[in-house]
């Protein structure tokens, strides 16, 4: 009896599978140093200023992009270079006014990033601050981080776009934008750009001096805001310390610092929230980075709030997604949306979720 | 119908694999509780083995292998240690008895049986599947010199067999949701006296719920003494929790694969309710809760070495909907 002789193989290699592993290589995966997408290598001293020819160019991409169609690699050279020239001149902490509409996690979700959009009400004329994580575990991140990173430079004062966790080298490299890179372009080359450009993202904003706004969390070796400030953040995140606690760090119930379950950053209690908030006279800490079966959550007495913006998580999770609007008087609102319908898109195409079977 | 069910087996399987390769496991409940040796070089030579039988099931291994995500990996790794630790304690319970069975219903490729029977040498094991899964199984044992080894194969049993029996392992052909084949496969394999695990690792969420419910009374009545180990997804409550309903959908789109009592036996309680006629006491966790209260904090250290879990609220969810359930019944001395 012939088994499975009709199928063909497709993915099949023909080496057998070898268990040995470096040991230091399981949880960061190598990265090829020193080579770098050049993106950077022509940096100006001055902000980057839009001229009639950028912006008609912007502006096609950004069509071509809201089509959930990909960019030619020249064209992500281009942008990503135009975008070094506006996000290397924000700030660690990047002033922000109101009103704003304030997003966390988008992961790749594109079709809901554009629901998003319309539930909010259309960039520019809505102001937008993103928290991070626009790549990995949904389907569509190229699309995804290629049509926010236009936004920006298209728009600079109208749209902030953090970094988060996920914008980086080595997460991407295990949940999803790497790979979907090499899917899409056939090589690495995009990914390349768009991981250098990450270094550039601020890391942190400040809404009219009120609300700090960060991807993760507070860390133990930032009590002011000014620290923030001093960081040399354009590198890769690294795998501790202050800058990397902002970026992967979360609210706990316990009080006090807490190691995180996460493998970085540390948990922070509500005394180390008001104390932070006390100290730097600040209303609320806005972040994103956690699942919130709502899309919004509060913590630690409203000190803190969590805001994921990305529904029905990975395409399984079931969530509801959220934004916080602040108005000119500094009201909060938040807008909740369900996962939208992905017309057009054949089924069969579709890769599911993993489960256990 | 039943070729996506047992396509779920190359899951499994792959997920085990990468699990391993990762290094998840064999982790130290395996090594020291459950006497484990040689574990990642089982699954490695089964994995090699089948470059040759199903290049469908190897494609399926590597491409895991290379991209599985850290909850996955986690999840696979709780599935199996829950289980191997159950299997293990059942067993060494029962230690003094002269014979000890195994029967695992929809084993696919589940190696585990190779481990408890060099362990325990009054333990008999009959593993059945599907006729194609367990010509597949057969000819990939078959293939490894290892292997043959391990599961005391003997070189005596034609690798295009449709059946494997020895003294001590089995692995038969038996279409489960159909009584008849399940009550001759029992009477001829098994003694209702000797304490028997039986084994359902995601087999019965694939089954209508009569073909299910059937089949528990049926391997129950037949055995006096025994426990029942299942590990399945729950679906949560409609309306209160959507991660079911949006399982259900997803797996009908992409795989044509029907989880008919997902929603029914939604919850633990319901879940156990379908074992518990009697008096038989059973024992229900969440993988959720396993994970919270039995994984020591030195082995969390250690999982979390492995890989970055960037997502716990993702992997709580998940866990939460599935369970591994624990069912005793003695009828000679109820409990």
């Amino acid at each position: 009896m012939e088994v499975d002789s009709d199928v063909p193989m497709r993915d099949a290699v023909d080496e057998p599978l070898d268990p040995t592993l470096d040991e230091d290589a399981r949880a960061f995966p190598a990265v090829s140093e020193g080579e770098t997408s050049g993106i950077a290598d022509h940096k100006s001293n001055k902000p980057l200023e839009l001229t009639k020819g950028s912006i008609g160019q912007l502006d096609k991409w950004i069509e071509h992009l809201g089509k959930c169609q990909i960019l030619s690699e020249e064209d992500v050279s281009s942008l990503c270079k135009m975008a070094v020239d506006v996000l290397q001149f924000e700030e660690n902490v990047q002033p922000v006014s109101v009103p704003v509409t304030i997003c966390g996690d988008v992961h790749g979700q594109f079709h809901d990033l554009i629901e998003l959009f319309k539930i909010g009400g259309p960039c520019p004329d809505t102001n937008y601050l993103f928290m991070g994580d626009y790549v990995d575990r949904g389907y569509y991140s190229v699309e995804t981080v290629s049509y926010l990173v236009a936004m920006k430079v298209r728009y600079p004062k109208r749209i902030t776009i953090l970094r988060g966790n996920h914008e980086s080298r080595q997460i991407t490299q295990v949940y999803g934008f790497y790979d979907e890179c090499l899917r899409k372009y056939g090589s690495a080359n995009v990914w390349k750009m768009f991981t250098d450009l990450f270094d550039y993202f601020p890391i942190t904003a400040l809404v009219d001096n009120k609300i700090f706004c960060l991807h993760g969390g507070l860390s133990p070796m930032i009590e002011t805001v000014d620290q923030v400030r001093e960081l040399n953040r354009i590198q890769e995140v690294p795998h501790e310390g202050p800058m990397c606690d902002l970026l992967w760090s979360d609210p706990d119930d316990r009080g006090g610092w807490g190691i995180s379950p996460r493998g970085a950053g540390f948990t922070f209690g509500q005394d180390i929230s008001e104390q932070f908030n006390h100290t730097n006279d600040l209303s609320l800490i806005a972040r994103a980075h956690q699942l919130v079966m709502e899309g919004y959550a509060w913590s630690h007495q409203q000190s803190v709030v969590t805001i994921f913006s990305a529904p029905n998580y990975c395409y399984r999770c079931g969530n509801q997604a959220a934004i916080m609007e602040v108005d000119e008087n500094h009201n909060r609102q938040f807008l909740q949306y369900e996962p939208s319908m992905r017309p057009g898109e054949p089924t069969v195409s579709r890769k599911t979720p993993d489960y256990f079977l | 119908m039943s070729r996506s069910v047992q396509e779920t087996d190359y899951d499994a399987l792959s997920c085990r694999i990468s699990a391993i390769v990762k290094g998840y496991m064999p982790c130290e409940v395996q090594i020291q509780k459950c006497g484990f040796s040689k574990y990642a070089e089982m699954h490695l030579a089964y994995a090699n083995a089948l470059r040759s039988t199903s290049r469908r099931a190897y494609g399926k291994i590597r491409k895991t292998v290379e991209s599985a995500l850290p909850v996955i990996n986690y999840g696979t790794y709780l599935r199996t240690v829950s289980i191997d630790a159950v299997v293990s304690d059942f067993l060494e319970k029962k230690r003094d008895s002269e014979q000890l069975q195994i029967l695992n219903l929809g084993c696919g490729s589940d190696l585990r049986a190779a481990q408890f029977l060099k362990r325990f040498p009054q333990c008999r094991v009959v593993e059945v599947d599907y006729s194609t899964s367990v010509a597949l199984k057969i000819k990939t044992l078959k293939e490894s010199p290892e292997l043959v080894e391990l599961f005391a194969v003997g070189s005596s049993v034609a690798s295009q067999s449709t059946e494997l029996i020895t003294e001590r392992y089995c692995l038969l052909p038996c279409d489960i949701s159909k009584m008849d084949q399940v009550t001759t496969m029992l009477s001829v394999h098994f003694s209702p006296d000797a304490p028997t695990l039986v084994l359902t690792e995601c087999v019965l969420c694939y089954m209508a719920e009569n073909h299910s419910s059937q089949l528990i009374k049926t391997v129950q009545d037949y055995f006096n003494e025994g426990c029942w180990l299942s590990y399945d997804p729950i679906g949560g409550v409609e309306g209160k929790d959507n991660f079911g309903s949006i399982m259900r959908d997803n797996l009908r789109e992409s795989r044509q694969l029907e989880m008919p009592t997902l929603m029914s036996f939604n919850d633990p309680a319901a879940y156990a309710a379908r074992f518990a006629s009697g008096r038989v006491p059973v024992q229900i966790q969440t993988m959720w809760q396993y994970y919270r209260v039995s994984v020591t904090s030195e082995e969390k250290q250690r999982l979390k070495a492995l890989q970055f879990l960037d997502e716990i609220e993702e992997l709580q969810i998940m866990l939460s909907h599935y369970i591994l359930m624990d069912a005793r019944w003695n009828k000679v001395r109820p409990a």
